[in-house]
């Protein structure tokens, strides 16, 4: 009759209040709205219990778990967890005999997902998870056993011309468990249950685009971000479909209207921020599964191992039959329509370790094509980090796919490339203010060089001899290299320019290598000035006894500078007995 | 919503790699509150000059941090202790920053500012900043008497919010959101920000105490950044030597407000009023991800715009000290604990140069 409508008005407001009104709030009365919802609520259970003699009472048991629930939640929300608690507990007990059937199990669950809240706020994280888990479990039962879309708990308070279409129904229910599934996610991620966690996360977002519950952009880089946790468990395939899956979704973003559809200049700007964003998630896709084929390629002096290579590729032949199966379908995301631009999008890399330059240049290229439509965005005017690490990247780039060019000039070009890249930014940078930045450039400038030299010894090397240009080359990229070590361990004196006593942890390795490096570089310097070579020698000497006298000093260093300190050792041995024969030979009748 | 106000682990060198140096304090209880025997009514102890027990249960808790000063501390100890060597540094070269951290009413505002009836520059209970301002004029004067006419200062001061991520000027009230940006040779900046030159101490309290009180928003909801850039110009024949440093006064939003983000505790982030977003899968996913180490990925969300800007402070040339402040009564128990735990995880933050280097053996 019409006190049921006035009762289903009250219940109505009070969810108004509570979901709408409170968030305009103001700051000094947070809850003001939360406190007119629950007085509201109480008003309707006063009125259910006078209406109660004679209803039946299966119905008036599951009107009050409704009203118990919005209760709990309205507690929860205003920080009275203990009362709030109750609530939610009256309503499980109330629903108890009856979750399975569909006009209880979406209020069951939610009421589930509401203790795991409350539980959480206490920190009681265990307990969280059996209330999550339960739902979880109710919800899989219910779908095996029923799955007819089950009624919202709205409804409970709605004349019957009102109630909700199964489509409808359907939406609340599955968002419901989506939030289940959400809250798992952040439990699991909490118990340090990485695995578990991700696999939480990657579900949530698969039902967000099933139930088209998302924000494009949002949705976008939260893929986009995922598939940089399967990057660091080398599960390409896996790291490939989010990002495709990222890229497709993100390019729906601009076609959307926003929710204001007032784009401002910051909108914008923002838009172009996050599929810059996504770019560099590409680049880092490109240069880990080119930096794992390394890994997998090359022999225990960083060159490619062609028996490893043949290997490789037979097992490959073998797999590619199987690939389709190993096609995890969860994984996949999307709808029909979605999922066709998501794989086309796939199409354009390749998922699986590449094996030769040909393979190794495509990967490449794609990478390189995303620095450019990173570097777009993050330009270094106002981007400095960012660009810097974009260019970083880029070098990265080019030095993985040196690794698979077998000609060594061309090898040469390459790293010329990252030399070209690298130096002006580095000659600009202020290490005032990016002095972790200028060290890495510092040391991959060094490294670079170092590198150059070596290709152009073993140029020369099969050289019957060397030429005047050949030496004039590797003197100077010996040279060069040794600046910039040199550079890099200036960085680490005090403002009174004085070498630290004894070397943070974090740049001992770095620092070791750099001095070790020297060392080296003046032993490969080439003069016929046997004066000048005793100097190099005594140079290098004092490099490797730099190394060796330090981890004497500080046993701890062993561990980090193993190989180096072995190689010192022995060039300690060596270098002044070939230095007494050398200064023999420049004074034969002393 | 904010994100996170805690500092996380910023990967930044130090030319000392010394870790932030972390300073807790514990301010006396109230007046009328008089102590009853045996620390009744008390949550924690000072055992030395860097150690504090909290009483919790069943295990009381020890912390260890760089000082711990007790309720008989003074304002200039404080100073000398803290302030001095960072204000000094900046002198030298480098930045320095200042962190001011703990709950509403645990006397982080009378350790910075001093009591707050009191505009008076000079009264003897001012906190860290006038105190800082004079001290850095003061080695002004002295290093221009020293050099004579060769060398000149400029001092310029900015002072801006931060308040639910987006940016104001506090010393332009006309301005709205600022963003920050980066430049090659100037570091971070906030592009648009009002900097007002300074010739003394007393103006410079001047500026900051009018604009601090005039302040309207809830601040203990938000960050207040003053910074003081300090330029030095040096002639000497025909060379000129400039050298710019910058010195953060930061007064951290209260530590009350941690629960309004999500670094704090193992609160879920409830969704259900949120439309169509999941607004904290993202950081879900993104803690996934820090999980892994190793360098090669990229992480789509930003810092926060606090620790972007503070991103020198936290490593870098720079010297930071984070001071806590905490209240000993046991009402209190639950934000001093959560104060500690922050200030213990804020002496984790390690200035991390990573070089990257390729671990081949390919030594002839």
């Amino acid at each position: 009759g019409s006190g049921w409508a006035a009762v289903c008005e009250k219940f109505r407001t009070a969810r108004t209040l509570s979901a709408v009104e409170s968030r305009k709030d103001p700051e000094t009365e947070p809850y003001r709205s939360k406190y007119s919802a629950r007085a509201l609520l109480q008003e309707v259970k006063q009125l259910l219990s006078a209406a109660e003699e004679g209803g039946e009472a299966r119905l008036v048991a599951v009107r009050r778990a409704v009203l118990e629930y919005e209760l709990g939640v309205n507690h929860t929300d205003t920080e009275e967890l203990s009362a709030g608690e109750e609530h939610l507990q009256r309503c499980t007990q109330l629903l108890e005999p009856h979750r399975l059937s569909p006009d209880c199990v979406s209020l069951y669950i939610q009421a589930q997902n509401n203790l795991g809240i409350l539980w959480s706020e206490r920190d009681e994280i265990k307990t969280a998870q059996t209330y999550l888990e339960s739902a979880e479990a109710l919800y899989n039962q219910y779908m095996k056993e029923d799955g007819n879309p089950p009624l919202d708990p709205s409804e409970h308070f709605m004349s019957e011309e009102e109630k909700l279409t199964d489509q409808e129904r359907s939406k609340r229910f599955e968002k419901a468990y989506t939030h289940t599934l959400y809250y798992l996610a952040q439990v699991y991620q909490h118990l340090e249950m990485i695995e578990k966690a991700a696999q939480y996360c990657h579900t949530t977002l698969k039902r967000q685009l099933e139930y088209c519950g998302y924000y494009p952009v949002e949705w976008a880089l939260n893929a986009a971000t995922l598939s940089q946790y399967y990057l660091s468990k080398q599960c390409f395939m896996e790291s490939r479909h989010c990002l495709a899956a990222a890229s497709v979704i993100f390019s729906q973003a601009g076609q959307v209207p926003s929710a204001e559809d007032n784009e401002t200049e910051q909108d914008q700007q923002d838009l172009r921020q996050r599929k810059a964003e996504i770019a560099r998630c590409w680049i880092k896709y490109c240069l880990n599964l080119l930096q794992s084929a390394r890994k997998l390629l090359e022999d225990n002096i960083g060159e490619l191992d062609p028996d490893r290579q043949l290997e490789l590729k037979a097992q490959r032949k073998k797999e590619e039959d199987e690939k389709e199966k190993g096609r995890k379908k969860a994984v996949l995301f999307g709808t029909s329509d979605i999922c066709d631009s998501v794989l086309a999008m796939e199409e354009k890399v390749s998922s699986v370790y590449p094996l030769d330059f040909q393979e190794a240049r495509e990967i490449f290229l794609v990478g390189q094509n995303y620095v450019r439509e990173a570097k777009e965005f993050f330009q270094v005017d106002g981007y400095v980090t960012d660009h810097i690490e974009i260019v970083q990247d880029h070098s990265a780039l080019f030095k993985v796919l040196a690794f698979f060019e077998e000609d060594y000039e061309r090898r040469c070009k390459m790293h010329k490339r990252r030399i070209d890249m690298l130096e002006p930014i580095y000659a600009d940078l202020n290490p005032q203010y990016y002095l972790l930045i200028s060290r890495q450039l510092q040391f991959e400038l060094a490294d670079t060089y170092y590198e150059m030299m070596d290709l152009k010894v073993a140029i020369g090397n099969r050289l019957e001899e060397l030429d005047s240009h050949t030496i004039k080359k590797i003197n100077s990229l010996a040279q060069l290299a040794i600046k910039y070590y040199e550079l890099f361990l200036d960085s680490l004196r005090n403002p009174d320019k004085v070498f630290p006593e004894e070397l943070e942890e974090d740049v001992l390795r770095p620092a070791m290598v750099a001095k070790f490096h020297i060392a080296r570089l003046y032993g490969k310097l080439i003069t016929s000035d046997s004066k000048k070579q005793l100097e190099n020698m005594q140079t290098s000497l004092e490099y490797y006894t730099f190394l060796v006298d330090y981890c004497e000093k500080y046993p701890n260093a062993v561990r980090a500078v193993e190989t180096e300190l072995e190689l010192s050792k022995e060039m300690v041995g060596l270098l002044p007995t070939r230095m007494e024969r050398l200064r023999a030979k420049l004074c034969p009748f002393i | 919503d904010l994100r996170d106000s805690t500092l996380p682990l910023l990967n930044s060198p130090s030319v000392e790699g010394d870790a932030i140096k972390v300073y807790v304090r514990v301010r006396p209880p109230s007046e009328g509150t008089a102590l009853t025997d045996g620390d009744q009514g008390l949550c924690l102890s000072v055992l030395s000059s860097n150690t504090i027990r909290l009483h919790s249960k069943p295990e009381p808790k020890i912390f260890t941090f760089d000082y711990v000063a007790n309720m008989e501390t003074t304002q200039e100890s404080v100073f000398s202790s803290v302030a001095k060597n960072i204000v000094e540094s900046c002198m030298n070269g480098y930045n320095g920053t200042i962190f001011a951290y703990g709950q509403t009413g645990s006397g982080k505002t009378f350790t910075m500012m001093g009591p707050s009836d009191s505009d008076n520059f000079t009264h003897s209970l001012r906190g860290v900043i006038p105190r800082s301002f004079e001290y850095l004029f003061f080695l002004i004067e002295r290093e221009k008497e020293k050099a004579g006419s060769g060398k000149s200062f400029l001092c310029k001061c900015s002072f801006i919010e931060i308040y639910n991520e987006q940016i104001f000027d506090l010393l332009d009230s006309a301005s709205a959101g600022l963003f920050l940006r980066e430049h090659i040779k100037k570091g971070v900046f906030v592009d648009g920000a009002v900097e007002q030159v300074l010739s003394s101490a007393a103006e410079a309290y001047q500026v900051f105490f009018v604009t601090s009180t005039s302040m309207n928003r809830e601040s203990s909801r938000s960050h207040a950044v003053f910074t003081i850039t300090v330029e030095s110009m040096e002639k000497n024949n025909d060379i000129v030597n400039i050298r710019s440093s910058l010195l953060n006064l930061v007064d951290l939003a209260g530590s009350e407000r941690q629960k309004d983000t999500h670094t704090e505790g193992l609160r879920l982030k409830e969704a259900g009023n949120i439309n169509r977003s999941l607004s904290c899968l993202g950081q879900v996913i993104t803690a996934l991800v820090d999980v892994g180490n190793g360098k090669q990925r990229h992480i789509c969300y930003r810092d926060s715009k606090l620790t972007f800007l503070l991103r020198d402070s936290l490593g870098g040339n720079a010297k930071t000290c984070i001071i806590a402040n905490v209240h000993p009564g046991s009402r209190c128990f639950g934000e001093t604990l959560s104060t500690l735990n922050f200030a213990q995880r804020a002496k984790l933050i390690k200035n991390k140069a990573v070089v990257n280097e390729d671990t081949q053996g390919n030594v002839s």
